[in-house]
């Protein structure tokens, strides 16, 4: 094996694919062959720096995503919702006035009349 | 297809809002990172990662569920990369390279790869940056199949049959040429080292 075959397997050696009969040859050739042990050494350094390369997205990239879909769809999608409105869900304001006429009908219902007399 | 996976584009199909974010939240930086890496711009990557979610929004219903949502959600941002990067070759260059190579190593100090580097110090803070710098410029030189290979493979570290479902090309075809893709930015890496 020389140089040039050692190193076309360098892939499938560091990912540990390679046959085993050929991976007992790249060893045997790496062994006795510095120039290739570098190489090899080199090449694992770059396969483990380009898995540092990952990136997030910027904090805002769902909002202006929404944004967009928004102004795109004519305002169909997205809309920005009113902030009482858009926190409080819409069963509790149901709720919340029929409790509050129910309570309006009852104190109705039991008060005392008032300008209302009798007929003498 | 996971039954949660399957429920989540079932109400992305009804254009469910809470859906659409958990999508972002579950895919946003994966599919920023591809794109970033294929286009070395972060102002580019931005804009077309974006596009990417806006096109998923519109046309989800176009999904069958033969591959993972994942797949046909990366094979759109590889070829909207794709055709960006077209788009731009056909542009006069504005610096952008150039922008962000200092914004790398700007950035070095966020970026959770260089952690070590940060506790060791800004020597080696500052060296991270470069390395990535440099690393960036041989992605960038690579033609563009060949780059979104690397990036899929060894920054995203995805399978090989995940790959050849994003790309459609045959496992022997991926390997050869990802080598020759490693090969390059080995060479490039050496000679800013020696």
């Amino acid at each position: 094996m020389d140089h040039a075959q050692a190193q076309s397997t360098f892939s499938d050696f560091v990912e540990g694919s390679l046959p085993e009969r050929e991976r007992l040859e790249v060893e045997q050739h790496l062994a006795a062959c510095i120039q290739c042990r570098t190489e090899l050494q080199s090449f694992r350094r770059t396969v483990g720096s380009l898995g540092k390369l990952k990136r997030t997205a910027p904090p805002s990239f769902l909002p202006d995503i929404k944004q967009q879909i928004y102004r795109r769809s004519h305002g169909r999608f997205f809309a920005p919702r009113w902030k009482l409105f858009g926190r409080i869900p819409f069963e509790w304001i149901s709720l919340a006035t029929i409790i509050a006429m129910l309570v309006y009908y009852l104190a109705m219902l039991h008060g005392t009349p008032s300008g209302v007399h009798p007929a003498p | 297809m996971s039954l949660a996976e399957r429920l989540l584009i079932a109400r992305l199909k009804e254009r469910d809002g809470r859906a659409f974010d958990e999508i972002v939240g579950l895919y946003g930086d994966k599919v920023f990172s591809l794109v970033y890496r294929m286009l070395g711009n972060r102002h580019e990557a931005e804009d077309v990662a974006q596009e990417v979610f806006i096109t998923v929004f519109k046309t989800v219903d176009g999904f069958r569920g033969e591959a993972k949502f994942s797949t046909w959600l990366l094979r759109i941002a590889a070829n909207q990369s794709k055709n960006r990067i077209k788009y731009l070759s056909r542009r006069p260059t504005d610096g952008g390279e150039i922008d962000d190579a200092l914004e790398a190593r700007a950035a070095a100090g966020t970026a959770g790869s260089v952690s070590r580097a940060q506790i060791d110090g800004p020597d080696l803070l500052f060296e991270a940056a470069e390395t990535e710098a440099i690393m960036q410029r041989a992605i960038a030189a690579l033609p563009e199949d060949h780059r979104l290979l690397v990036i899929l493979r060894d920054v995203e570290e995805m399978s090989y049959q995940e790959i050849g479902e994003i790309t459609g090309l045959p496992e022997g075809t991926i390997k050869s040429r990802l080598h020759r893709a490693r090969m390059s930015i080995k060479e490039e890496l050496d000679r800013h080292t020696k």
